[in-house]
């Protein structure tokens, strides 16, 4: 095994498999990925910050196994940040991703993909944003979800509240509502968004559906209000996602997502590692607004 | 049905690595009820109750102490426990091979079927079969959701099972339970013995099946038929007066947004 000592932060980090091809098809090792995350951590940390991380691993690549690991793991170093959540039943020790060495140590175990639920960890039950998680069906693709998001934003702008859209990474998008308010809870975050997919699929029966079930999203895409919940977990902003080639979950200016929605070509919306770091290093962070923003669910 | 995987990983030994899924081998034939409330048939749950204050107790204020005397307890937090846990790991290291002809029954646990992974089928197939032909089975320590079992890879059938095995520490001591050494006389010995070989058969499970559980599923069975069932009520998502008039204004909106569009 490959191992190399670095130093991070001033933490002494010692990195294995360098050399591993995490992403086959493409060629990009587990030091790409190193280096994807530490040119990018300025932009992921704060919104990794202070939130129970659920490492997705892929110790052998993205075309093999992976698996989920919520629990901190044992052998952590000592300096890794945590914090103590209710799992269901369940109590456990999470990782807080806060600084750079953290992420470091965290890519180090392969964890491509980081997923993080939309509470801190020290307020469980506080979301700080709604989303709206919208899926593609069958023949169904990201210009569709283009659409329903671009109806969703006017929707909500005329609900007097400003949302913005970031890719999956995947083949959907990712619209959020910050709140950041003590007094938001997930039973009206989900009460709200619940109801904002039923009215969108009532006007748009082709376009939208809010209902789960596979046979029903055929051509249509399932907004997923189901992810405002505090077990459930999104994929953060700027995480590297496991497909054949590193794509990253980004923020889209709705400005970009018009036009890319008349240009209709949905490969624009693949954003690649390297357009991630050149476009946030340019642009600063899209997603900057999420945790000032203070806005109040209308009518409930 | 494919059978859910609980955990994979590889089984080694020496230069040999068995690239292995463990899977469930027995279903307990147990018909399990749900308990309902009679007056609706709504599912119940269970919540942690404190008799003290006569009220259901939040997740967030629930510890884990460990009883010493009544009343007297030691708490032990989550961070505790896991710092004695051992680490997950993804092998089955074999120790030593053993016969299993010598470990008695009563220290079997529980069962599993270890089914090969991909590029692991040769060599799985030559550990069943020379196991099988020589009585062994491989002794090993594996750790599974956070518990360290010790288990022994043995041959059934032409496949491997895997069985955890308790702990010498965790079988009772018998001493005391049995009858002291008695001297038993020659002819008695004989006729124990003639009556247990007139009574010898082959092993044949399948002649045997449990009874009880047979019953309750043709009761089920026929009062399904007579009966039907019964049905829980749709737990209502209370529309509160502030949804009635959100679902409204969203509509309002909806069709401004659609005039502008």
């Amino acid at each position: 095994m490959s191992k190399k000592i670095v130093d991070a932060a001033g933490r002494r980090l010692s990195l294995s498999n360098l050399n591993k091809d995490l992403y086959p098809s493409y060629g990009f090792t587990k030091a790409h990925v190193l280096e994807y995350y530490r040119r990018i951590a300025d932009f992921i940390l704060p919104h990794l910050k202070d939130r129970a991380l659920t490492l997705k691993r892929y110790p052998d690549g993205t075309e093999e196994e992976f698996f989920f690991e919520k629990r901190c793991p044992a052998h952590r170093p000592a300096w890794v940040k945590t914090a103590e959540v209710h799992h269901k039943e369940d109590r456990m020790t999470v990782c807080l991703v806060n600084d750079l060495e953290t992420l470091m140590w965290v890519e180090n175990l392969a964890s491509i993909e980081l997923h993080v639920p939309l509470a801190r960890a020290g307020s469980p039950e506080t979301p700080d944003s709604i989303v709206f998680d919208l899926d593609p069906g069958d023949q169904a693709n990201i210009l569709d979800c283009a659409k329903v998001a671009l109806i969703l934003r006017d929707l909500l702008f005329q609900m007097k509240l400003e949302c913005y859209a970031k890719t999956s990474g995947k083949k959907g998008l990712h619209v959020y509502v910050p709140l950041n308010r003590k007094e938001a809870t997930f039973e009206d975050t989900r009460r709200f968004s619940k109801a904002v997919a039923e009215v969108l699929q009532r006007n748009y029966p082709e376009l939208v559906t809010a209902k789960m079930a596979k046979e029903q999203r055929t051509k249509k895409v399932f907004i997923n209000w189901s992810q405002n919940d505090p077990s459930k977990t999104m994929i953060c902003v700027y995480s590297l996602r496991a497909r054949e080639k590193p794509v990253v979950s980004f923020p889209l200016e709705w400005g970009e997502l018009e036009i890319l929605n008349k240009q209709g070509d949905p490969d624009k919306m693949v954003i690649m590692h390297s357009d991630a770091v050149n476009r946030s290093e340019k642009n600063g962070d899209l997603f900057r607004e999420m945790f000032t923003k203070k806005q109040k669910i209308p009518y409930l | 049905m494919a059978l859910q995987e609980i955990w994979n990983g590889t089984i080694s030994f020496s230069l040999v690595a068995i690239p292995v899924k463990l899977v469930r081998a027995v279903e307990t034939g147990h018909v399990s009820f749900r308990m309902l409330h009679s007056k609706d048939y709504s599912p119940l749950a269970r919540k942690m109750y404190c008799p003290k204050e006569e009220a259901i107790v939040p997740a967030d204020e629930i510890v884990r102490g460990y009883e010493i005397t009544p009343d007297k307890y030691i708490v032990i937090t989550d961070k505790e426990l896991e710092s004695v846990s051992p680490e997950r790991s993804r092998t089955i290291e074999i120790l030593e091979f053993i016969d299993i002809r010598d470990v008695d029954p009563v220290y079997y646990d529980h069962p599993y079927y270890l089914v090969p992974s991909k590029g692991g089928e040769k060599a799985y197939r030559l550990l069943v079969e020379v196991m099988g032909q020589t009585n062994r089975a491989g002794l090993a320590k594996f750790v599974l959701r956070e518990r360290e079992y010790l288990v022994a890879v043995k041959s059934t059938d032409g496949a491997l099972s895997l069985i955890t095995l308790h702990y010498s520490g965790e079988i009772l001591p018998g001493e005391d339970l049995f009858p002291k050494e008695d001297k038993i006389e020659a002819g008695e010995k004989t006729r124990m013995k003639k009556i247990i070989r007139d009574m010898t058969a082959d092993f044949h499970p399948d002649k045997y099946a449990d009874e009880r559980r047979k019953k309750i599923t043709k009761l089920l069975e026929k009062k399904a038929k007579e009966e039907g069932t019964v049905e829980a009520p749709e737990i209502e998502e209370e529309v509160e007066e502030g949804v009635v008039d959100l679902v409204a204004v969203l509509e309002e909106s909806m069709r401004k947004v659609k005039e502008h569009r």
